[in-house]
């Protein structure tokens, strides 16, 4: 079975978060770009998948620019995966997710693939764009939210869980898929040492960016602003519990406006 | 010019290290360090991501990790836990003396199998009658035909009840002091050696640390690194690779206490304002980093000196010495930033400066370095 | 700005769902008194939604009914929806902030030309495009995106816009007929589904006031607390990650960057000290209320309002309040 994963390098999760100097992104200056909570669970959907379908290869696929996809899909080849791809994306910061899939897809009808997996979102823009862009670019079924995908070798088809506000759901499809997988559900593995050392060595497949689709519609930022700083909660002043709640209620319902 | 910024590959060890030690060793560092429990399933994932065995060759199935990548493995990890690390790097320690004195075939025989699967090695120098005045060891190696029997105690060796494999020196001959010690590779299943109690300790709790008593043990001859006599120097060899990495424990150790003081300065409050707008907290603050930079360097500067082939042993004390005390002031320093609180056992500082302590005492007492750095500083003046 | 605006409608039990009728407020604060807001819904059978199309003043509603639409994935529905919005005319399509909603836009964003955005906030129009303001980095920071072209779909975040006034038109349905979809969009099936473990309130995504439960708690038999407090306000249970890695309450409520994100109008949190994992979930809900006996507790600083106190006795005594006011 063929799988490819597609990963996003985002700022690792404690990045302090300012806008760069025109405003209208995240400054990228001193940020560290990592495979985060999303992505990791789909690498580790792949390799979970491989380990139990004999004869499996599972291909990282990144769009960015230099370094950080690159380092990105090291660690991606560091936890397991067989092969690498690169898109090189050039200076393009902030790109349109919806571009991004169209890239995606150019690289995609090369390469072999039976699935294609990615994080339900990504943990910076959390557009959740890309699996459904790319699904019907490559005129395959996608779905998101989606744990716990499995290969059911007598009956080929793949079935997966996915949830919804009220639902549970149980799915199954024949390949080829988009699949957008939740976080932290399957515990994302680690990668060991001498795999990190070796990972370093593998050989990353660049391949150049599409020409933009000049006639497509796109959405592009504009401005990054950080919330202004929460002043910090108003305490309620009481003497009994009951006093407390007589006095919360008020300032909900008066002051608040949260319920009649 | 001297380059300071890591390789893409030693950022990636960094940020391996650092994800261990904060998703499994700091969740349980106050808990080990109150119980004086040893983690064992925390030491068995670090061997699991191949974290144990930093400077056993790949051939042989270890890490194959330079000084300078040991050094920043080492800080990341102490900064969740000093205990947990010495533990981790203990094999580091026990291996060496392979590494610089055995054989091919000894390699084979020991390290292969060792590092195929979790296992802890134990360094065994110190007696309880000395610990710095290494030449004046009593443990006795008596050859008998293809075997040496060893008699005798040793004490403080860290993961002993837990090591399967130790290194140990002992003297064929007390009346010729350093040259009559001799280095062995002893399993622990030998019959006759006999690994006591935990020792009860003031910090690095999560570590453990025990004696070993050699009642007429049994070892091959063929388990002898190098010639008899060559022991004393082939463990000042292996400390001479090995205190640089305790320099970087120490760093990590300062580092987490630097990190809990400036934030807990920006949370409290006193005087109507953040403590950390007080100069004399400021003057705390400055002071801290400026210790642990310079220990971070010299501990790099040391490793560097050692990845160039150098023995390093001035770099090395110097990095080991300075550090470990920056970590003891650094720590005495975040628990003042504390004030009350840092007293409190509730409170993480106070764990930092016991942990510190051990660094300024264990791979050489700091006065052994400085005695060691003005003999290498005189030998210039000569 | 001559276009029409088409609000997508999506069906649970034959009835729209809330977020649509939030999504028919947003339309009508954002568009001009002569924009026709135009509805779309597919299912096996569209009567009831349509009804409720008119009643919140839609008068036009387009349909796809097909028994089908039961359990197709949203793959197969793109190409009506983008058959809908090019006949009514439409140059914005709002989709509902569901999960439906979300894994419709990026395909719809495709197959119809057009710019595509989930997550947003707030919509308006500037310099004669679409301008979406939307919360990023799990609330940290917030974006605007200009949306380029002539066509554009709107992912809306549940709660961003109020659900507007009854207005009850008479309403016309008309039925979509796109060429049909691939064959292999259709072919996915949904073969089981249990109803996801949750409190007997509404479901947390879905609430507009969500009251969740930390370690605060102490012990699993005391969350009874957490219940009937959201019992007496009508709203969703959530969890901290403590309470439901402890296995107090499933997983399915944990509020948080591994678990839900929400952003009710409304949220308490009891007993819980707002680690960062848990307040990304949270931050953008609109009024934040803490009950926490540590002052210095992280959720403090997020919150809008807080009650300093031993929550065994404040949570009881606001229930019994809030049950007085509520049948007063």
């Amino acid at each position: 079975m063929e799988i490819v994963v597609c990963i996003k390098p985002v700022p690792e999760p404690e990045t302090r978060l300012r806008a760069a100097p025109d405003g209208r992104i995240l400054d990228p200056e001193g940020v560290k770009y990592v495979l985060t909570g999303y992505d990791e669970s789909a690498v580790e959907q792949a390799l979970l998948l491989k380990e139990s379908v004999p004869g499996s290869k599972v291909r990282a696929v990144s769009f960015g620019p230099s370094p950080r996809a690159e380092e990105t899909l090291r660690a991606a080849v560091a936890l397991g995966c067989d092969s690498a791809t690169w898109i090189d994306s050039g200076a393009e910061p902030s790109p349109d997710p919806v571009d991004v899939a169209r890239a995606l897809a150019g690289t995609l009808r090369s390469l072999p693939h039976d699935l294609v997996l990615c994080g339900k979102q990504a943990g910076d823009d959390e557009a959740g764009l890309v699996a459904g862009a790319l699904g019907e670019l490559l005129g395959v079924p996608d779905f998101g939210y989606v744990v716990d995908l499995r290969w059911d070798a007598a009956r080929s088809v793949f079935t997966f869980h996915r949830m919804t506000e009220t639902l549970q759901e149980s799915w199954e499809a024949p390949g080829p898929l988009v699949i957008g997988l939740q976080q932290a559900w399957n515990d994302p593995r680690t990668a060991k040492l001498p795999a990190i050392l070796k990972s370093r060595k593998a050989p990353i497949d660049k391949v150049p960016v599409p020409a933009p689709d000049a006639h497509a519609s796109r959405s592009r930022a504009t401005t990054f602003a950080l919330p202004p700083p929460r002043a910090g909660a108003k305490l309620i002043e009481y003497k009994t519990p009951e006093e407390a709640a007589e006095r919360l209620v008020k300032v909900l319902r008066e002051e608040a406006k949260v319920f009649p | 010019m001297p380059d300071f910024s890591l390789t893409p590959e030693q950022e990636s060890l960094r940020d391996l290290a650092r994800k261990f030690a904060r998703t499994e060793m700091a969740p349980h560092a106050a808990e080990a360090d109150r119980t004086a429990r040893f983690p064992e399933e925390i030491y068995r994932k670090a061997y699991d991501l191949g974290l144990t065995n930093l400077n056993v060759p790949t051939e042989y199935g270890g890490s194959g990790l330079g000084a300078l990548d040991q050094c920043l493995i080492v800080e990341e990890l102490a900064h969740a836990c000093g205990g947990m690390t010495t533990s981790i790097i203990a094999n580091c320690l026990a291996l060496e003396p392979i590494l610089l004195g055995g054989t091919p075939e000894q390699k084979a025989r020991f390290l292969t199998p060792f590092c195929a699967q979790y296992g802890l090695a134990s360094f065994a120098l110190t007696e309880p009658s000395g610990g710095s005045d290494a030449g004046a060891l009593r443990t006795r190696a008596r050859r008998e035909g293809d075997h040496y029997v060893l008699d005798g105690e040793k004490c403080f060796i860290t993961n002993a009840p837990h090591a399967g494999l130790y290194t140990v020196f002992a003297t064929v001959d007390p009346e010729r002091r350093h040259k009559g010690i001799t280095a062995f590779v002893v399993s622990r299943s030998t019959e006759g050696v006999l690994p006591g109690k935990d020792e009860e300790k003031m910090g690095h709790r999560a570590s453990s640390t025990g004696t070993i008593r050699f009642e007429g043990a049994k070892v091959p001859v063929a388990n002898r690194l190098g010639e008899e006599g060559e022991g004393f120097s082939l463990a000042m060899r292996t400390l001479d690779q090995t205190r640089t990495p305790i320099g970087a424990l120490a760093t990590g150790i300062a580092q987490a206490a630097l990190d809990h003081a400036a934030a807990y300065s920006l949370k409290r409050q006193s005087f109507g304002k953040p403590i950390a707008q007080h100069q004399a907290i400021q003057i705390k603050l400055a002071n801290m980093v400026q210790a642990i930079h310079a220990a971070r360097l010299l501990t790099w500067h040391a490793a560097w000196t050692i990845d160039q082939g150098a023995r390093g042993t001035l770099e090395s004390s110097i990095a080991k010495c300075f550090a470990s005390d920056a970590a003891f002031a650094v720590a005495d320093e975040a628990i003042q930033t504390f004030g009350g609180y840092g007293y409190m056992k509730d409170y993480p500082v106070e764990k930092l400066l016991r942990d510190a302590k051990l660094t300024q005492i264990y791979e050489g007492a700091n006065e052994i370095q400085r005695s060691v750095i003005a003999r290498e500083l005189l030998r210039a003046y000569e | 700005m001559s276009g029409a605006v088409l609000v997508v409608g999506e069906l649970r039990e034959g009835r729209l769902v809330p977020s649509v009728t939030e999504a028919v407020g947003a339309a009508r604060a954002i568009s001009g008194p002569g924009t026709p807001i135009v509805g779309f819904v597919a299912g096996p059978s569209t009567d009831a939604a349509t009804k409720e199309f008119g009643r919140l003043g839609v008068p036009d509603v387009r349909t796809a009914s097909d028994p089908r639409f039961d359990r197709a994935p949203v793959s197969a529905l793109a190409a009506f929806v983008a058959q809908a919005a090019g006949d009514a005319g439409a140059d914005l399509v709002l989709v509902p902030g569901t999960t439906f909603g979300r894994d419709l836009v990026g395909r719809l964003g495709i197959r119809w030309n057009a710019a595509a955005v989930t997550g947003v906030t707030e919509v308006q129009r500037a310099d004669g495009a679409w301008q979406v303001r939307r919360p990023i980095f799990g609330g940290r920071a917030t974006e605007t995106r200009r949306l380029d072209g002539a066509r554009a779909v709107v992912g809306l975040r549940p709660h961003a816009y109020a659900p507007p006034p009854d207005a009850p038109v008479d309403v016309r349905s008309t039925a979509v007929a796109p060429r049909e979809p691939p064959a292999n969009l259709w072919v996915p099936k949904r073969v089981a589904e249990e109803p996801v473990a949750s409190g007997s309130g509404p479901s947390l995504t879905d609430a507009s006031i969500v009251v969740s439960g930390g370690r605060g708690l102490r012990a699993p038999e005391n969350f009874h607390l957490v219940d009937e407090l959201a019992a007496s306000l009508g709203a969703a249970v959530g969890a901290s990650r403590a309470v439901t890695d402890a296995g107090w309450r499933p997983s399915s409520l944990q509020v948080g960057q591994t678990g839900k994100a929400v952003s009710p109008q409304l949220y308490l949190a009891v007993g819980i000290s707002g680690a960062i994992q848990h307040i990304v979930g949270m931050v953008s809900s609109r009024v934040i209320v803490a009950i926490n006996s540590d002052a210095t507790a992280p959720i403090f600083k997020v919150a809008d309002y807080g009650v300093v106190g031993d929550l065994f006795q404040i949570v009881p005594a606001l229930t019994a309040e809030i049950r007085r006011v509520r049948s007063a």
